[in-house]
């Protein structure tokens, strides 16, 4: 599953750079754009704002197909305060115009993407294209969240993909 | 006394489907042993069985009737008779591919051959591109068609794979019938639209091997003849209201938990519903389209005793 988890966050970053590429963060010294999964990243102690953090909750498998098709839902936890020019008080417009980017991107057709295996990159070598694609529902914006000065949502959506012959 | 072991009932989480083919001419089915063959592995089954994986909504229904045969006063059953002996099966194919399609269907199953440019527009494809002859060396997983011909075809690709057509009459396609044909045709690359002799380029040689076309699984008409030409396919098409009937010999698999297995063999399974597919909710609120089939038994004759029976049902203890 972890192509599926790692071709899903490629496509999303790609499309979320795409709609705004000035939201970006800096992590470890390195400016990149606005999106991570938390599982590959530090344990931070606070959430990093204005930037889209992927977590992965459990999984289903059906194992009924001649490839098993396994279910993964994610979780898109964002949160902002606004912008410091205008005090904090555009962070509902901020979290809104998070909302939107959001859903533009998941959205966009296809709402599929060919599944390929990163694991080569840590060794130089090229990604390879596998031979399925993952696509994924509708997103589920969970309610606004007040935490301290910030505005915060959840949003789920479920990815879908087939586990190929000898995938991990 | 003889001490059979009781068990309990079989649990049965999917059922497993396979195909062979029959001769349609001469109604020959292939049959298969249970004795010899019923443990087989069932990703590996024995030649010419070919797997067609996982079914879904397995229901068999026995039409058979049975009429007693009264005399006296007051009439009483003495005797009873068999006036009608008839067998269906229905089920869903969990996976689609060129079978699944053809056997769903129930009809002749078309190949979309890539059609020639400027072809005139038709429902199952317009007229096709030249089909590319086999040279000498080929096999039922390697075709050979030369270096310039092979730099036509991609990796992934579909190929049909069969003779020209010339005029013949009756059942045509190499393997297994996929039409037929109640008089003569003009379209030199029929049986290749209507074959089930088709299979999907897993590479294209280079080097020493260039030339070839290695498939991903082998066809199902064996080794190909030297008459015998590939064309490219696009997809596949069927049409509700064509006048064939899909036949196949049918082999269907359940492992209980036990590692017994119920096996049901029907030699000769003929198609009798029209094209359907049912829906079935999937994750995320997508929709899985499952290929339905319903097909009835024709009869055979056991070579044992010479009984006409139309299926058989086995039950293998581990």
């Amino acid at each position: 599953m972890q192509n599926t988890k790692d071709t899903f966050y490629e496509t999303l970053r790609n499309r979320l750079a795409a709609l705004n590429p000035d939201r970006t963060i800096v992590i470890r010294g390195v400016t990149r754009p606005g999106t991570l999964v938390e599982e590959n990243e530090l344990v931070t102690a606070v959430d990093v704002p204005d930037c889209f953090r992927l977590r992965w909750r459990p999984a289903a498998i059906d194992a009924k197909g001649t490839l098993p098709l396994a279910t993964l839902q994610c979780e898109i936890a964002y949160e902002t305060a606004g912008t410091a020019l205008n005090s904090g008080m555009d962070r509902g417009r901020a979290l809104a115009a998070m909302d939107g980017e959001l859903l533009a991107a998941l959205n966009q057709a296809p709402q599929n993407a060919v599944k390929t295996n990163y694991a080569g990159l840590a060794f130089g070598h090229a990604a390879i294209t596998m031979n399925t694609s993952l696509w994924w529902a509708s997103v589920a914006f969970g309610p606004t969240e007040i935490k301290d000065d910030r505005l915060a949502r959840i949003a789920t959506v479920d990815v879908m993909s087939f586990e190929e012959t000898g995938e991990l | 006394m003889v001490n059979v072991t009781e068990t309990m009932a079989p649990v049965v989480q999917q059922v497993r489907a396979y195909f062979a083919p029959i001769n349609r001419m001469t109604k020959t089915a292939t049959i298969f042993d249970p004795a010899q063959s019923g443990a087989f592995n069932l990703d590996v089954p024995p030649a010419p069985w070919i797997d067609l994986g996982w079914i879904a909504n397995f229901a068999r229904k026995s039409g058979t009737k049975i009429d007693p045969i009264r005399s006296g006063a007051p009439a009483t059953t003495h005797l009873q008779t068999r006036s009608e002996v008839d067998a269906t099966v229905a089920l869903s194919f969990e996976s689609w591919g060129k079978l699944q399609l053809a056997l769903a269907a129930g009809v002749q199953q078309m190949n979309l051959l890539n059609a020639a440019s400027g072809a005139a527009a038709a429902g199952s494809g317009g007229t096709a591109i030249a089909a590319v002859p086999l040279v000498s060396g080929s096999t039922a997983t390697v075709l050979q068609v030369g270096a310039i011909a092979a730099a036509g075809f991609s990796v992934g690709e579909i190929v049909a794979v069969d003779i020209d057509y010339a005029g013949a009459t009756g059942f045509i396609g190499s393997g297994v019938s996929g039409a037929y044909v109640k008089s003569a045709l003009t379209d030199v690359d029929y049986i290749r639209r209507i074959t089930l002799n088709v299979g999907r380029i897993a590479s294209i040689g280079t080097g020493t091997s260039a030339g070839s076309l290695t498939l991903e699984s082998p066809l199902i008409a064996g080794v190909p003849t030297s008459a015998m030409k590939v064309s490219g396919v696009a997809g596949f098409c069927d049409r509700e209201g064509s006048s064939f009937f899909q036949e196949w010999s049918a082999l269907f698999v359940g492992v209980g938990q036990q590692q017994e297995r119920v096996l049901w063999h029907y030699p000769r399974l003929q198609a009798m519903s029209g094209i359907a597919e049912a829906n079935t909710a999937s994750t995320g609120g997508f929709e899985k389209v499952r290929l339905n089939g319903a097909f009835r038994a024709l009869p055979v004759t056991d070579a044992v005793d010479g009984e006409t029976v139309v299926c058989f049902r086995s039950y293998v203890v581990a």
